[in-house]
């Protein structure tokens, strides 16, 4: 198999020009790259292809604890989507999910580059004082984490109160978790806390590749910080910021975890569900696994959408 | 959208009843003479959190082997995923329990659409009438028994005695005197603690104080020709929730999204250890109620500060702390919410004749017993007396002898699961129009008890 | 590592980038810190008011409390395993379908591509279901192999998108080089590309290592046998089973800190090839 690899790289590499490539490619027919992505494709047909097949099927009946217990589910085609789409209170979860899902990406992205930033400028041991604090919180469970954090918010005991107590401010047992929006705003906190570091070590990872001299020449010809940063760091770190970005969207629209294990702490659930622990209560709460699957369908079909941007963009960058 | 569902599928609801009454039917028939020799056989009972002592679960292993000389194997399932565990399980013949427990009210939801085995057959034999009753309509569907109780385990009220006493209240015989006492404390505040609480209730916690509503001769829900409609703004049920907003008003200081846990941690004096700290002396203390609500096992955490191998010990002192059921209306023990278990054997079992003998093994005199001495209120009533006779098991009997089941719903887990009821809960304190608000609840809780 | 600035006004206020670096590390690990403070302290002490910064007089008992329960073991050897299991074939098979789309134009390369990033917008939270009955019907509940094939599944798609970048980035030249110096082409392969490939197999080994060792609700669903647990199953048992009598913080922080050490003891095992891991990845993009 290597033998075979390192000569199609090779082939593949001495044709540096991408129309050569094509014809390379079309005199010679190889089977190479199907044998090497089968195994990739052939562990998530097994594991994804019914699942994703069963719910989509699903998602076309009424399918509740009777049809799970063996009686036949009678397809009622797209009434799960025609009631998700007239439910207003669908609509609220999903606005909330994006709004959640946008300002936490915003937060995230800006801190981790802020971070990234500050690790370039700062001497050696500070830097790696740094990383390996982000690397703890990084390196931390999510259940643990989540525990960690209930405790830190504790509305008797917590230090968060404690100390904002301690500092003169009325926050004798403030129960955070009550609002709706100072529960977003702890859920917040911790999502930042735990995805900062992975976007601060990337970001991190494309700064050294922009040169020193560049910028110093920018700076000679008076370019100021904030100029320094859009025009040239920027651009030559866009392709990361943009996994990056992809990457937080996604998994910030679909988190489900910590939001779940928040609500077992507090709050009123209905107040403060999001896509993942709507379509979780549907479908382990209420047995309702047709409207559990509509809905999952649909947080796809919105992912892909708001993403299909970004993933046009980079499949260009890809194929040149 | 739950609502237009049910209507919906109303059809298929009662068709899917008789077809699940049909299947469960037939596996009777397999169930009956079925072998009840477990040599190198093995059978999976899932028993509900860490209620049942290892004392218990070891001597249904015994037992279980000295009679069949089959293996019982125990798994333990968590409260919180019992509900997504027997979802997935039940309905697969090679990985269902043979025997499960479920909380008394989990058990309609399962019931209605076939789960459980057809135990009718041994129901004389296992107590009959002997059993709780209210479990065991839980159990039921039809006349055909298919789950029975396992145990019973009711609320009831501590208090701080010395508390009551400075504050001039007496222990009270009725409701509304016990709703004057605590509103009374509250107002005080002779314990002079910031955000001190008359009646420590959270406002999301329904199970202890859906007391209020049963009390007043209210209900969650009522059913006519198979038909739940939710019945929060019953003129019975409005009173209670009117007591209940009073409640929260003057009486309870405990946050709006607090639940039914760990209460008993504001009935207690300091929860620091001297000297551990170095300001001890202006260390608050952990005190913050002179009444709370909770499961009988709620004592051991009760108590007066000691310790004992470096560990800290909490001793119960009759001085300072009392416990009674909460009263009711008429002076009686108030109806207060049954908590509970039952237990049933899976319809796909693949060894019913053994799971059957383990149920005999479970509702025998000697296991009911050991339940009534380790706290568990046994399922059979004439084991109650082995409860014991101190204050916590009169407590607990009192509580019991009137105590009521939430409603036998098809769909009344989903109701659990979607939380409404902790929501509506919330809501009750600063509610402007009570009536307006429990119409709004009952409209969403109406269709989720009839849609399965 | 140039780094970007280096005229004598931004030294001077170096110490201020300093002092922030120092703060911003301090609030990032302080949840870490409170968990293994909160762990080396009684429950009596985490119960009062004033939070105890310093675990001094501070003892093992609760960590000595978790282990007599017995069941941490059992689970820490499934979650090894499993993690084990996952990175291996993840990466295996990662890095071939990297080769290929990164190496190779081909029909269907578009799709495989586009594919691969859809997978991760599925929701999960709706897929147990039939994720047990699939599962169920080829025998596999409660077994490693089980476990690892769904999460080598949801795994595997980021990680061809990670190896993609360090696959292309290493110049098939160096290995061309090689070969004239006398290597063979499978030679050439194990001391020319290899080498340089390994922290991007690094980089993505931890990514997959975190979430086979994290993940929970599939767990939840496949395992339903007590004895094969995985560790975060483990913990949230252990924290349900003490949130239902008297919450003892102590016991709980001891088993999160237990959880999390194998990672973190792995993480700074790694970390130095990891973050190169990073850089040379981010080089593509």
């Amino acid at each position: 198999m290597s033998v075979d690899t390192a000569r199609a790289i090779t082939v593949s590499e001495l044709s540096t020009q991408p129309d050569a490539r094509v014809t390379e490619r079309r005199r010679r027919p190889s089977f190479t790259p199907y044998f090497l992505i089968i195994p990739s494709v052939a562990i998530l047909v097994i594991a994804m292809g019914y699942p994703l097949v069963w719910q989509i099927v699903t998602s076309t009946q009424h399918f509740g604890l009777a049809q799970q217990f063996g009686q036949p589910a009678p397809f009622v085609w797209f009434d799960n989507y025609i009631k998700l789409a007239a439910d207003p209170y669908m609509w609220t979860v999903i606005l909330r999910s994006l709004a959640f899902c946008f300002v936490t990406a915003a937060v995230t992205m800006a801190l981790g580059t802020l971070v990234a930033l500050l690790m370039n400028v700062v001497n050696r041991v500070i830097r790696i004082v740094i990383q390996i604090s982000l690397l703890l919180a990084w390196a931390m469970p999510v259940v643990a984490a989540m525990t960690v954090w209930n405790w830190l918010f504790d509305w008797r005991r917590g230090v968060v109160n404690w100390i904002l107590t301690s500092i003169g401010l009325p926050f004798q047992d403030h129960n955070w978790l009550q609002d709706p929006i100072s529960f977003f705003f702890v859920a917040m906190i911790i999502v930042v806390w735990m995805s900062v570091p992975f976007v601060a070590f990337s970001v991190y990872a494309g700064l050294t590749q922009v040169s020193g001299e560049v910028l110093e020449a920018a700076q000679m010809d008076g370019a100021t910080a904030s100029q320094r940063f859009f025009a040239i760091i920027v651009p030559i770190i866009r392709p990361v910021l943009g996994i990056v970005l992809l990457l937080q969207v996604i998994w910030d629209l679909r988190v489900f975890t910590q939001i779940k294990l928040l609500q077992d702490a507090g709050s009123i659930a209905s107040e403060t569900n999001l896509l993942g622990t709507y379509i979780y209560q549907l479908g382990t709460g209420s047995s309702d696994f047709g409207m559990a699957s509509a809905v999952s369908i649909f947080v796809l079909v919105l992912t892909v959408a708001i993403s299909a941007f970004y993933v046009r963009n980079m499949l260009k960058e890809d194929e040149s | 959208m739950k609502r237009k569902l049910a209507t919906v599928t109303a059809v298929a609801l009662a068709s899917a009843l008789a077809l699940a009454a049909c299947s469960s039917g037939s596996g009777t028939t397999t169930g009956t003479g079925a072998s009840t020799d477990g040599k190198g056989k093995t059978i999976t009972l899932w028993l509900a959190g860490a209620d049942t002592p290892d004392v218990l679960r070891t001597y249904l292993k015994d037992e279980f082997k000295k009679e069949t000389g089959g293996t019982l194997n125990i798994q333990q399932q968590d409260w919180g995923d019992l509900v997504t565990k027997l979802t997935t399980s039940l309905p697969d013949a090679n990985n269902t329990p043979d025997v499960t427990e479920m909380g008394n009210t989990q058990s309609p939801t399962f019931t209605n659409v076939g789960a459980f085995l057809d135990i009718s057959d041994m129901y004389k034999q296992l107590g009959g009438t002997n059993l709780l009753q209210s479990f065991v309509d839980a159990g039921k569907v039809g006349d055909k028994n298919y789950t029975l109780p396992y145990y019973f385990g009711s609320r009831y009220m501590f208090i701080r005695k010395d508390i009551w006493a400075t504050a001039g209240v007496a222990v009270p015989t009725t409701l509304d005197e016990f709703n004057s006492a605590v509103a009374t404390i509250g107002a005080k505040n002779p314990a002079g603690v910031a955000n001190f609480s008359g009646f420590y209730l959270g406002g999301q916690d329904w199970r202890d104080g859906i007391s209020w509503i049963f009390a007043n001769g209210g209900d969650i829900a009522t059913v006519k020709n198979g038909k739940w409609t939710a019945s929060l703004d019953s003129a019975n049920s409005l009173k209670g929730l009117e007591q209940l907003q009073a409640i929260y008003k003057t009486a309870s200081k405990a946050p709006n999204d607090a639940k039914d846990s760990n209460q008993y941690i504001y009935l207690n004096d300091d929860d620091a250890i001297p000297g551990a700290t170095t300001a001890d002396a202006a260390t608050p203390v952990s005190l913050a109620a002179a009444t709370i609500m909770a499961p009988g096992w709620a004592h051991w955490s009760i108590g007066t500060k000691g310790e004992k191998d470096g560990k800290v010990t909490r001793t119960w002192d009759d001085k300072t702390f009392g416990v009674f059921a909460l009263p009711g209306v008429d002076g009686k023990p108030a109806p207060v919410f049954a908590g509970g278990s039952n237990i049933g054997i899976s319809a796909k079992s693949k060894n019913p004749g053994l799971a059957k003998t383990l149920l005999t093994i479970i509702f025998s005199k000697t296991y009911q017993e050991m339940l009534g001495k380790n706290g568990l209120g046994p399922a059979n009533s004439q084991y109650v007396s082995s409860l014991g006779s101190d204050e916590f098991a009169k407590a607990l009997i009192a509580s019991a002898s009137n105590s009521k089941l939430t409603p036998a719903a098809p769909g009344w887990a989903s109701v659990e699961a979607s939380n409404v009821l902790e929501e509506f809960f919330s809501k009750i304190k600063d509610a402007p129009d009570l009536a307006a608000l429990a119409k709004e609840y009952d409209a969403k809780i109406t269709p989720m008890l009839n849609a399965k | 590592m140039s780094s970007i600035i280096r005229t004598p006004r931004v030294r001077a206020s170096r110490v201020a980038y300093g002092v922030i670096g120092v703060v911003v590390a301090l609030v990032w690990i302080f949840p870490v810190y409170w968990m293994a403070n909160s762990a080396l302290l009684p429950n009596v002490v985490l119960q009062s008011k004033t939070p105890v910064f310093l675990p001094f007089g501070g003892s093992f008992d609760n960590f000595a409390a978790v282990f007599q329960g017995g069941t941490f073991f059992p689970a820490l050897g499934m979650s090894v395993i499993i993690a084990l299991v996952v990175v291996a074939f993840c990466l295996f098979f990662a890095f071939l379908a990297a080769l290929a789309i990164s190496r190779f134009r081909f029909r269907g390369r578009k799709s495989f591509v586009l594919a691969i990033l859809f997978i991760q917008m599925l929701p999960a939270e709706g897929l147990f279901i039939a994720q047990y009955k699939l599962m169920a019907s080829v025998n596999l509940l409660n077994t490693v192999l089980g476990v690892s094939i769904i999460y080598i599944a949801a795994v595997v798609p980021f990680t061809i998108w990670m190896l993609r970048g360090f696959v292309a980035g290493i110049p098939a030249e160096l290995e061309e080089a090689a070969m004239m110096d006398g290597l063979s082409r499978t030679q050439a392969f194990l001391r020319i590309t290899f080498p340089l490939l390994a922290p991007g197999l690094v980089a993505s080994g931890v990514y997959a290592f975190l979430q086979a060792w994290n993940e929970f609700t599939v767990a939840l669903v496949v395992l339903q046998a007590n004895a094969d647990q995985t560790l975060p199953l483990w913990l949230r048992g252990f924290i349900r089973a003490s949130a239902s009598k008297a919450i003892d913080w102590g016991q709980v922080m001891a088993a999160s800190t237990l959880v999390a050490l194998p990672v973190i003891i792995f993480f700074l095992f790694v970390q130095g090839r990891m973050t190169s891991g990073l850089v040379s990845g981010a080089v593509k993009g």
